[in-house]
């Protein structure tokens, strides 16, 4: 945890769990989401967040040579991603620390901070390998 | 399937999941791909459809537990459920959105590549007013 933490390409959170803890009334599950927006609106008032959405959790899957088509469900609700921001922080920690404000957290929603690459993480590692054996 | 019910105006965006897939390729074969695969993002992006894409580093954190007690290091996902990267498409159906995930270069090296509609509103708030209309009505 230190400067070479540093990146200038962002984070990006994504949320995982697409449904709260079981018994969780309207009322609450209403201020659960107020909060968020509420959360999301001062994020973007200071700078840091520069985009943001929830996603429906319907869907389909393309994969494979053959490209096949399925439906949803992508992953068990638990992990299945409702959502993402992008963060314009320069430090995980204090991706780290916006993740940990989350109004999800305490009825099981996970957050995943992903530093965003400038480029493709892969094309970078083969450069540098290349440069190596050059040398 | 083009049809108003499966219009969205947020648009679609795209999730790529993969193992290590390059693991097994030659560089000249990754370099190959990469190629392929940006040619294939800025295409999208000059006609419209895209947002440029970005790459995500495989490294990262998960928070969770009570007020994000727990911090613990990497994805949360298993190495094949990892998500790469995204692409946010700027079109109209799911079925135009299906069409370029399936044009993507890479599935062929066994990217799983997962198609979501965007919304403004979020799905919970939609289910916080479903579950208040039931209660009014079991108590009517």
């Amino acid at each position: 945890m230190s400067t070479q933490n540093q990146n200038q390409n962002g984070y990006m959170l994504l949320f995982r769990g697409t449904d709260l803890r079981k018994g969780v009334s309207p009322e609450e599950l209403q201020k659960v989401t107020d909060n968020w927006m509420a959360w999301f609106n001062h994020l973007t008032e200071e700078g840091k967040a520069v985009a943001g959405n929830p996603l429906e959790r319907e869907g389909k899957i393309v994969s494979g040579k053959d490209r096949i088509v399925s439906d949803g469900p992508f992953a068990e609700s638990k992990e299945a991603i409702g959502g993402y921001f992008l963060l314009d922080v320069s430090t995980i920690e204090e991706a780290v620390a916006i993740a940990k404000e989350c109004p999800g957290l305490p009825y099981g929603i996970r957050v995943e901070v992903r530093p965003v690459a400038g480029e493709c993480p892969i094309a970078a590692d083969i450069r540098k390998e290349a440069q190596f054996a050059q040398v | 399937m083009k049809n108003m019910s499966t219009q969205k105006q947020n648009g679609y965006m795209l999730l790529f999941r993969s193992d290590e897939w390059y693991e097994e390729l030659s560089h000249d074969e990754i370099q190959k791909v990469i190629g392929q695969n940006n040619a294939w993002i800025e295409r999208l992006v000059a006609q419209g459809k895209a947002k440029p894409g970005h790459p995500l580093q495989r490294n990262g954190a998960t928070i969770s537990g009570k007020n994000g007690r727990i911090v613990s290091d990497g994805p949360f996902a298993e190495a094949k459920e990892v998500i790469g990267g995204f692409l946010l498409l700027d079109v109209e159906t799911i079925a135009e959105a299906v069409a370029i995930a399936q044009s993507s270069p890479t599935l062929a090296y066994g990217t799983s590549i997962e198609v979501r509609p965007v919304t403004e509103e979020c799905p919970l708030d939609v289910r916080a007013r479903e579950l208040a209309r039931e209660e009014q009505l079991a108590s009517a």
